[in-house]
């Protein structure tokens, strides 16, 4: 049995008109037990839609969907019992009521006994390090802390699915660095736990997660470990270019030139370059680009062979950086 | 079965604490739940003794008042609080847990409840006081089981609007302003409904508040017996059933409906 599988599952929203969206469309996974498992996606990707889904907040269109051998659709108590769900940048509670109180609060939703309730509050705020602010009411707390706070609220029924939404969004490195041994000690702890993780982040993907589904427009276009995705682009050459100038429009430009469509640029105000990232199929097509540059008048600084990264894989994908989706 | 209810209870039981503790946390409270409702009380009791109507008009003010200040808590303690919840995200959190919504809705009452007859009593007092509003101690048994079954009637009613604001979240004030005025004209607040015509009156005594009320006053003012308030008793025994089956099932519609159109989680509309 698969901790998440679904079968063909797509969700439609109606827009203007009667218009049609499709922010999922035939989507297939199979999530093994005790795996962290990785969605990444821009923007509008689909991402949260497949985790409402799974976490039975919103019905599919077509398909079925399955959590622990449950029907998120006709078994949706018993798939709650065994979920629970953290977004980035969430504040749920009550501001009034400090951070024990309602973590406590939660705690009643799944049933505990008041006693077992406050006990298992104490474990959290040992186990997450919040014994500073766990008498604070939630409105006077910071983004990192809120972060804590949510986790702790996401672990409260020791959940053998976690679905995490972007949970280092907008935390600053430390705090970052810290959820993420986190995540990787919840899984060491329960083997049988499964993480489901969505991120904007390539390099936290790539270093948490088992496998990982590259979701577009709804669609899943990769599947593997990030091992067998970088495997993708084993055949090309991953170049870094910087040109002296604040061109916000380049990579749009080459693509329209006709060169490869992986290109991301990046401009930087400070130093007053834009940086280039290409994935191309040979050398002498390096060696065209710079040409082209050149011949528009643009200044060439450098241009190096760079390793391939899960960044690169998504550039050949979905033709963009995920920042730029 | 039993390990449900027994959730349910639990989860009531932690939204009424959230809803008490918090809700009077801060001290303002006592200005926005207790000196402001007074005003409006007063200001009819007064225009009543002006007026020179009759003592047992003051006492039916100040009843009114204590009453309509429940009425006030199921529109928009209750109905509207499911609006906030999906705002702060706290439904979206909730929805994730095997809890059920009738916990949250009845913790909500609970917890309301508790602050509304603070708000209430504070009223009744003031009045008697204030306004030498004299009651009747014999009629209190009738006036209580009247009052217990004139909650229950409301607050599933508030279930129902509750299951407006989960679907339609800020339009569904629309239809708590439509149930404020006219519920309050046709409740009898600072009259008798006995003024009204024979059609109107038999639509005011559909709504619980206003049997309530009426059975209330009855007792407190008139000292009547159960037995004379027979029909009081078992009009609201009728309704409860029907309006606790009713809200169930505009729950169990709304939130299949939201589920299905994306709206459960959907906020800033």
């Amino acid at each position: 049995m698969y901790s998440i599988e679904t079968i063909e599952l797509s969700r439609t929203f109606k827009r203007n008109k009667g218009r049609l969206i499709y922010a999922l469309r035939d989507v297939n996974i199979k999530v093994r037990k005790g795996e962290i498992f990785g969605l990444l996606g821009p923007n509008g990707a689909g991402k949260t839609t497949l985790i409402r889904i799974l976490a039975t907040l919103l019905l599919p269109t077509s398909g079925k969907a399955y959590v622990l051998g449950y029907d998120v659709v006709g078994e949706a108590n018993k798939v709650r019992e065994v979920i629970n769900v953290v977004s980035g940048g969430e504040r749920s509670g009550y501001g009034i009521m400090t951070v024990k109180e309602n973590l406590w609060y939660f705690t009643q939703l799944y049933g505990l006994s008041r006693r077992d309730g406050w006990r298992k509050v104490r474990e959290l705020i040992e186990l997450l390090g919040m014994e500073d602010f766990a008498d604070i009411r939630l409105n006077r707390l910071s983004t990192g802390m809120i972060q804590k706070y949510n986790l702790a609220r996401g672990l409260i029924n020791d959940p053998k699915v976690l679905f995490l939404d972007e949970p280092t969004l907008g935390l600053d490195v430390e705090v970052a660095k810290y959820i993420r041994r986190l995540i990787r000690k919840l899984i060491k702890e329960d083997p049988e736990r499964t993480i489901f993780l969505t991120t904007h982040y390539m390099a936290e993907a790539e270093e948490l997660c088992d496998r990982i589904a590259i979701i577009h427009k709804g669609r899943i276009v990769a599947l593997g470990s990030p091992e067998q995705l970088k495997k993708m682009i084993c055949d090309e050459l991953v170049y870094k270019l910087e040109v002296k100038g604040i061109y916000s429009k380049l990579g749009e430009r080459l693509k329209e030139a006709g060169f490869s469509k992986a290109v991301s640029s990046k401009s930087d105000i400070t130093t007053g370059l834009t940086s280039l990232r290409m994935v191309l199929s040979s050398e002498e097509e390096a060696e065209e680009v710079v040409k082209w540059l050149i011949g528009s008048g643009y200044k060439v600084i450098s241009i190096s062979k760079v390793e391939p990264s899960l960044e690169d894989v998504f550039l050949k994908l979905v033709g963009g950086k995920l920042s730029e989706e | 079965m039993r390990s449900r209810i027994t959730l349910l209870l639990k989860v009531a039981y932690a939204r009424a604490y959230v809803r008490i503790k918090g809700g009077n946390r801060e001290p303002s409270w006592v200005v926005w739940e207790i000196l402001l409702p007074l005003l409006a009380v007063a200001s009819v009791a007064y225009t009543y003794m002006i007026l020179g109507a009759p003592r047992e008009y003051i006492g039916f003010v100040v009843i009114g008042g204590a009453m309509i200040s429940y009425w006030f808590n199921v529109i928009w303690g209750m109905g509207n609080a499911l609006y906030w919840e999906k705002e702060t995200g706290n439904l979206e959190t909730f929805m994730i847990t095997p809890a059920p919504l009738e916990g949250l809705l009845l913790g909500m009452a609970l917890g309301g409840m508790f602050n509304t007859t603070l708000r209430a009593l504070s009223i009744v007092l003031v009045g008697t006081m204030a306004f030498k509003a004299s009651f009747n101690p014999s009629g209190l048994p009738a006036a209580f089981l009247i009052f217990v079954l004139t909650m229950v009637a409301l607050y599933s009613l508030g279930m129902c609007i509750a299951s407006i604001f989960l679907m339609y979240s800020r339009s569904g004030w629309r239809a708590a302003e439509v149930l404020q005025e006219p519920i309050m004209f046709l409740s009898g607040l600072y009259y008798p409904i006995s003024i009204f015509p024979t059609l109107i009156q038999l639509l005011a005594s559909s709504i619980p508040l206003t049997i309530g009320m009426d059975g209330i006053r009855r007792s407190l003012l008139l000292g009547y017996n159960l037995y004379d308030l027979r029909f009081h008793v078992i009009s609201l025994s009728v309704m409860i059933p029907v309006l606790a089956y009713l809200a169930k099932r505009m729950l169990r519609y709304m939130e299949l409906r939201a589920k299905v159109e994306g709206r459960l989680t959907l906020r800033w509309m």
